[in-house]
């Protein structure tokens, strides 16, 4: 599973959870796009707070995933050849096996290998 | 002429034949199965022979072996040196409470997927197992996050109802941070925890590799051991720039701070785990040496027992026509 975004072209600004960049059919649809995305001051069920969650937390996302897609953006603005050693450096491959009750379930491969 | 020299010489042979025979458990060992008599030749170096040729190609191999981690090693080493960098602020700042009292330990024991390389997981291992007798209690709950296969082949045999992940495969490609990232949010998503304890090897030299337990506490308890005061109570000091609240910087932070030790703990454990098969292969090349040394003197020695007892024959031989 790659980092790479969804598939915006633009940076992310508007990040509302089912944003998809396309063009409003019509009228009903543009004055709907403007409501569609959710209110920045949404509550995140883990902050007891009302403060502003970042827009990647109420994703789903955590720190870690967050910071791992601003870096794969910086390594893809490198020029080459120091990009291809950069993205290089970025492969990823481990398999996890989830266990219950004492059992193993089914491993799953997580890789960046075309043939796994 | 000729024939008074042998004389004189078969003398001295047949003195060396009645001398007791060195190391009989060698030969036992060797020959056991075979019954051979004393005096039938060619049978006995032939399987000593073959046996110093094995023992020659292990040695070149664990030497080979030896060579290899060694280079990994070089090339590792300064990695996990500079790595040692990310978690240090955090300890700064966060300070590092091994005794800190939680709910729910999870324990992320890190080993090797590929074996002989000394005794790094076995210890590990114990300190996992140690750890888990220390934490566990009533209302307490501890789980193994397993992290390599030889780990897993140990611990599979008695904890098997407290595994709650177990993660194979990791050094495929060479360990970067992005891997470890992605793991980490792994573990993240997949394991409640109130404090994360990692057990790792940690690489002092070549020779000595440290057994290490790393605390990693989570947002919450780290608000709760904030209030109580401590290195974590100084955090009131900072002031928080942003629209963030201080909670949600711990938590930002906390994950963070798992992703850094983790990568730090997964490169000092991969370096250890070259080192320690350094030695090993080192040892067993050492050894396969002194057996070959004792195999060639074994051989050496019934190669002329054999002549000598040919030499008799034809002495005795010649004696007999003689007289």
């Amino acid at each position: 599973m790659t980092y790479r975004l969804l598939g915006h072209p633009q940076p992310l600004r508007c990040a509302g959870i089912d944003c998809k960049y396309r063009k409003p059919k019509n009228k009903a649809e543009r004055r709907q796009r403007k409501r569609r995305h959710p209110p920045k001051l949404a509550k995140s069920p883990s902050m007891a707070s009302t403060a502003a969650v970042p827009f990647w937390r109420s994703a789903g996302m955590t720190y870690i995933s967050y910071s791992n897609i601003c870096a794969n953006i910086v390594r893809n603005c490198l020029k080459e050849p120091h990009k291809s050693d950069a993205l290089a450096r970025e492969k990823v491959h481990f398999t996890v096996t989830k266990w219950s009750e004492g059992k193993p379930e089914k491993p799953t491969t997580r890789s960046d290998d075309p043939d796994v | 002429m000729a024939m008074a020299a042998l004389r004189r010489e078969g003398r001295r042979f047949a003195g060396s034949i009645t001398a007791p025979r060195p190391m009989p458990a060698i030969r036992s060992a060797l020959i056991s199965d075979e019954q051979v008599p004393l005096g039938v030749r060619s049978i006995s170096t032939q399987i000593v022979r073959n046996r110093m040729k094995s023992v020659r190609n292990i040695q070149k191999i664990t030497k080979a072996m030896k060579m290899v981690a060694a280079s990994k090693l070089r090339a590792i080493q300064t990695r996990a040196e500079n790595s040692r960098g990310l978690w240090q602020p955090f300890t700064a700042l966060l300070g590092d409470t091994p005794g800190v009292e939680v709910k729910k330990n999870v324990i992320v024991t890190i080993s090797s997927d590929k074996g002989l390389c000394g005794g790094i997981n076995s210890t590990s291992v114990k300190i996992s197992r140690a750890i888990h007798k220390l934490t566990s209690g009533p209302e307490k709950e501890v789980k193994y996050v397993i992290l390599g296969e030889k780990a897993k082949a140990q611990l599979m045999r008695d904890s098997k109802k407290d595994i709650e992940l177990c993660i194979t495969e990791l050094q495929k490609n060479p360990l970067n941070y992005t891997q470890v990232a992605v793991l980490a949010d792994d573990i993240l998503k997949n394991v409640e925890f109130d404090a994360l304890r990692i057990v790792f090897n940690k690489f002092q030299s070549v020779v000595a590799f440290l057994p290490t337990m790393s605390t990693v506490l989570s947002p919450e308890v780290v608000e709760r051991e904030a209030e109580a005061g401590g290195t974590l109570g100084a955090l009131d000091s900072y002031e928080i720039e942003g629209g963030e609240t201080k909670g949600e910087i711990l938590q930002n932070l906390a994950e963070f701070q798992f992703s850094c030790v983790m990568f730090n703990a997964v490169l000092e454990n991969a370096c250890s785990e070259q080192g320690a098969r350094m030695s090993a292969m080192d040892s067993s090349s050492r050894n396969a040496g002194d057996m070959l040394d004792r195999l060639t003197i074994f051989y050496n020695r019934t190669r002329q027992a054999s002549i000598t007892t040919e030499l008799i024959e034809i002495i005795s031989g010649a004696s007999a026509l003689e007289g």
